[in-house]
């Protein structure tokens, strides 16, 4: 009887130590970095030229340049390029009548022959183009604008400056 | 994301690399999966990093907005200059899943 009450409290030691262990929870954190894999950079400023009083242009033969823009890109499918043209001056002399803003945006240079179908593929509304980056590599997109002022208005003499926003979305 | 050393506050650690010799400022945002911003906080809104340096930047969420918290997003900050120019502002989001 000695012997089997013996057995019953290692067991029941056993048991309760076993309880013991599982119940002593430790916390252990798990750390993780968000480093974005896309990297966006202008390569080419632009210029507005002013071929004629009431007109802005990015338009190369216009006297103008098209900003460019680069994106690298890592892992393919998990970003988007949205890229938007200007609508308003981000400074400028004091304006008096409307704008009429018009933009695109286009493929310009690609390092995988398989990035040919952005251009075709691109989405665009009002003044956003989108671009899914189905491929791992570098694309430089070029940012086309023309703003026309009130109607044959000469435009005020002095600095305009407007912003081209190119962002890299994750998918 | 990871608990922070403030109760209900959760944190999450970022990396920021400047590839652009243009810009030396940016701006950190978070949004929701609708882009409505998400109330965060962080050492300094405007950050400071140099042409090709890198910074870590830790940015803390409040534990009851972790499900809505979708992108952390940067975007660059451009001085203003006397030119004629189409300035470019870029913005990258990173998404937390």
């Amino acid at each position: 009887m000695f012997k089997n009450i013996f057995k019953c409290t290692a067991i029941a030691a056993t048991v309760v130590f076993m309880m013991s262990v599982s119940s002593a929870a430790d916390e252990v954190p798990i750390e993780g970095n968000v480093a974005s894999k896309c990297v966006i950079y202008p390569t080419t400023a632009g210029v507005y030229g002013n071929p004629l009083p009431d007109t802005l242009t990015t338009d190369v033969s216009d006297g103008g340049k098209p900003p460019i823009i680069r994106f690298d890109v890592v892992n393919a499918n998990s970003y988007k390029a949205v890229i938007t043209t200007p609508i308003t001056f981000s400074s400028s002399p004091s304006l008096n009548d409307t704008l009429a803003w018009t933009g695109s945006v286009e493929v310009d240079q690609v390092t995988d022959s398989n990035m040919s179908s952005y251009d075709s593929n691109k989405r665009v509304f009002n003044n956003i183009t989108e671009f899914d980056l189905t491929v791992a590599g570098t694309v430089w997109f070029k940012a086309n604008s023309t703003v026309t002022y009130g109607y044959n208005k000469s435009l005020p003499g002095g600095n305009y400056k407007s912003i081209v926003v190119a962002e890299c979305i994750a998918l | 994301m990871e608990n922070s050393y403030v109760d209900d506050v959760l944190q999450v650690s970022m990396e920021l690399f400047n590839k652009r010799d243009d810009v030396e400022h940016y701006q950190i945002d978070v949004f929701d999966k609708e882009w409505k911003p998400v109330p965060f906080a962080i050492q300094s809104r405007l950050i400071e990093v140099k042409y090709l340096e890198s910074k870590k930047i830790i940015v803390y969420i409040r534990k009851t907005d972790r499900y809505r918290v979708t992108y952390i997003c940067s975007s660059s900050k451009i001085k203003r200059k006397n030119e004629t120019t189409a300035l470019v502002v870029s913005r990258i989001c990173s998404k937390i899943k």
